[in-house]
Parts: structure tokens; C-alpha cells; sequence
């Protein structure tokens, strides 16, 4: 069956652009232009994940997102052409799946739409595992614990979502990006300081943190965690 | 400034994501795309000397 994907963008030509692409690679595609049809379309429509734009006329991209919810756990990507890290949180904070920056590349975004139905499927939308086993490290992210080796490591808030996102990605590399659209808003994080957590994390789960084992730093581009040998 | 540098980014996409359309195959060039694209072009050279008059005026010491 085809996935079904709503677009919604306040731009046409750009709208034109996602549709085509979309379409290229079998997914049926409904499009709105501004907040209000694109809250109707979607409980009329039952797409399976939304493309959302959080500038919008009539209702605010963010509002769209809530009412959305509210309605059903869909998956939700949110493309703004605002990158402070606010706006990135935000949308992320909200409940949005992934987050892409304007202007991006259209292949990009069906890279992305594919990878959340992908991840989103295999998820039965239910949240990500409840515990994961990496090497001797033990996250359980119901308990909000963290054990090397069996012993039971205390870490802030920051440092548990930014442990949670790269165990969730385990041989994928996270850009700064993406790690820093994992930490709330409310944890006054910004790019230099990632480096900062990175460094407590690793001296909490790292047996020797000057050569990590389980947080690879990918110069230029951001962190990954991998198991270790 | 901040709207000026979100609408440019706008625009931008607007112009890449229909190139890319054009190269990939995936769009037809028509007279309508090729039109939208340069008017994205052309509405970023506008926001971009909006944005240097507005920088201007704020170097220039007030009175």
C-alpha cells in the first residue's frame, strides 16, 4: 500500500518541488498551504506522516503540530528556514520526528521521510526501547539509568538525552545538529557547550576518556557511538 | 534581520529544490518552474539589498 504523506508549506513552488519528488518514489501526496486546511486535510485525509513548515499563515506551524497530535501519533518532520536552536527545540520538544533546515536539497527530504516511516514502522510507534545494552553500558530510559559494568552512573538530564540519542543511533554519526535538537530547550545548550556535555559524558561511562570507546568524536561533523570491540 | 535572513532561505530553497528537480529528472523544466526560480533569484537580490540599506543605516552615526 502507498504511504500517504501530507506537505505543507506556504510556498507553492517549494510545495511543487516536495510533491514531485515524492511522488517519484511512490508515496500519493496531499498538499496544504496554510495552517488551518492543513489540520482539516490531515483528519480528513488520515496521512501516515506530515512534512510541516513551522511558518504558516492562519495557524502557526507549531500550533498545526499540537492539534495534530492531539488527533493521532503520526509521524512528523518540520522543515523552517529558521535555525536558531530555539526554533529547532522547539519543534522537537513538540513531538516532531526529525527537523530539516531551509533550504535543503528535495532528495534529502525524501531520504528523511523515508528513514521516520522506516524507523516509525519498525517502532509500532511505541517509544524507543526501554533498555538498551551497548559493551558494558546499560541505558534503561524508563528508569532514567544509566550502569558501566553493572555500576549505576549518576548524569544530568542534558547528558542522559544526549547518551539516549546516540544509543538510539548506534554506528550512525549525529551531527551537531541533530544532537543539540535532542536537548531541551530549557537546558540553555549551545553548540560549544555540546562539546562541554560530550566531554562529562565520556568521563562518566568511559574507562579511560582520553581514548573513548563508546563516543567517537567524528571531526567536522558531530559524535557517534559505537560498541566497543 | 532575522526575517530578512528567515525569507532568504525561503526563496532559496525554492530556487534549489527546483534545479535539483531539473538535473534529477524529477521536474519538468517548463516556462512556469523556470519562472518561479528566478523570481525566488530575484526576490533574494531584492532582501539582500534591503539587508545591506538596513546595515548601512546602522553604521551611520545618528545626529
Amino acid at each position: 500500500m502507498k504511504n500517504r504523506i501530507l506537505v505543507v508549506d506556504d510556498e507553492p513552488a517549494l510545495l511543487d518541488v516536495l510533491e514531485q519528488y515524492l511522488r517519484d518514489e511512490g508515496f500519493e501526496v496531499i498538499r496544504a498551504a496554510d495552517g488551518p486546511s492543513a489540520v482539516e486535510l490531515f483528519s480528513t485525509h488520515h496521512p501516515d506522516l506530515v512534512v510541516l513548515d513551522l511558518t504558516l499563515p492562519g495557524l502557526p506551524g507549531t500550533e498545526v503540530l499540537k492539534r495534530i497530535r492531539a488527533e493521532r501519533d503520526v509521524p512528523i518532520i518540520m522543515l523552517t528556514a529558521r535555525t536558531d536552536e530555539v526554533d529547532r527545540v522547539v519543534g522537537l520538544e513538540l513531538g516532531a520526528d526529525d527537523y530539516i533546515g531551509k533550504p535543503f536539497s528535495p532528495r534529502e527530504v525524501v531520504a528523511r521521510v523515508k528513514s521516520v516511516l522506516r524507523r516509525s514502522e519498525r517502532a509500532g510507534r511505541e517509544p524507543s526501547a526501554t533498555q538498551r545494552q551497548i559493551g558494558a553500558l546499560t541505558i534503561d530510559n524508563v528508569a532514567h539509568e544509566i550502569r558501566v559494568g553493572g555500576k549505576p552512573v549518576t548524569l544530568t538530564p542534558t547528558q542522559f538525552k544526549i547518551l539516549d540519542a546516540l544509543a538510539s543511533h548506534v554506528g550512525q554519526t549525529l551531527t551537531r545538529d541533530q544532537l543539540l535538537a535532542h536537548v531541551s530547550a530549557d537546558a540553555d545548550i549551545f553548540d560549544r557547550t555540546l562539546d562541554r556535555h560530550i566531554a562529562n559524558l565520556r568521563a562518566r561511562i568511559e574507562p579511560d576518556p582520553a581514548n573513548p570507546q563508546y563516543i567517537v568524536t567524528v571531526f567536522g561533523i558531530g559524535y557517534k557511538m559505537v560498541k566497543p570491540a | 534581520m532575522r526575517e530578512l535572513i528567515h525569507e532568504i532561505r525561503n526563496q532559496l530553497a525554492v530556487a534549489i529544490g527546483n534545479v535539483e528537480g531539473f538535473r534529477d529528472g524529477i521536474l519538468e523544466p517548463t516556462r512556469a518552474r523556470l519562472d518561479a526560480v528566478l523570481a525566488a533569484l530575484g526576490r533574494i537580490e531584492v532582501l539582500l539589498s534591503q539587508a545591506t540599506s538596513a546595515e548601512r543605516e546602522e553604521r551611520t552615526p545618528k545626529p
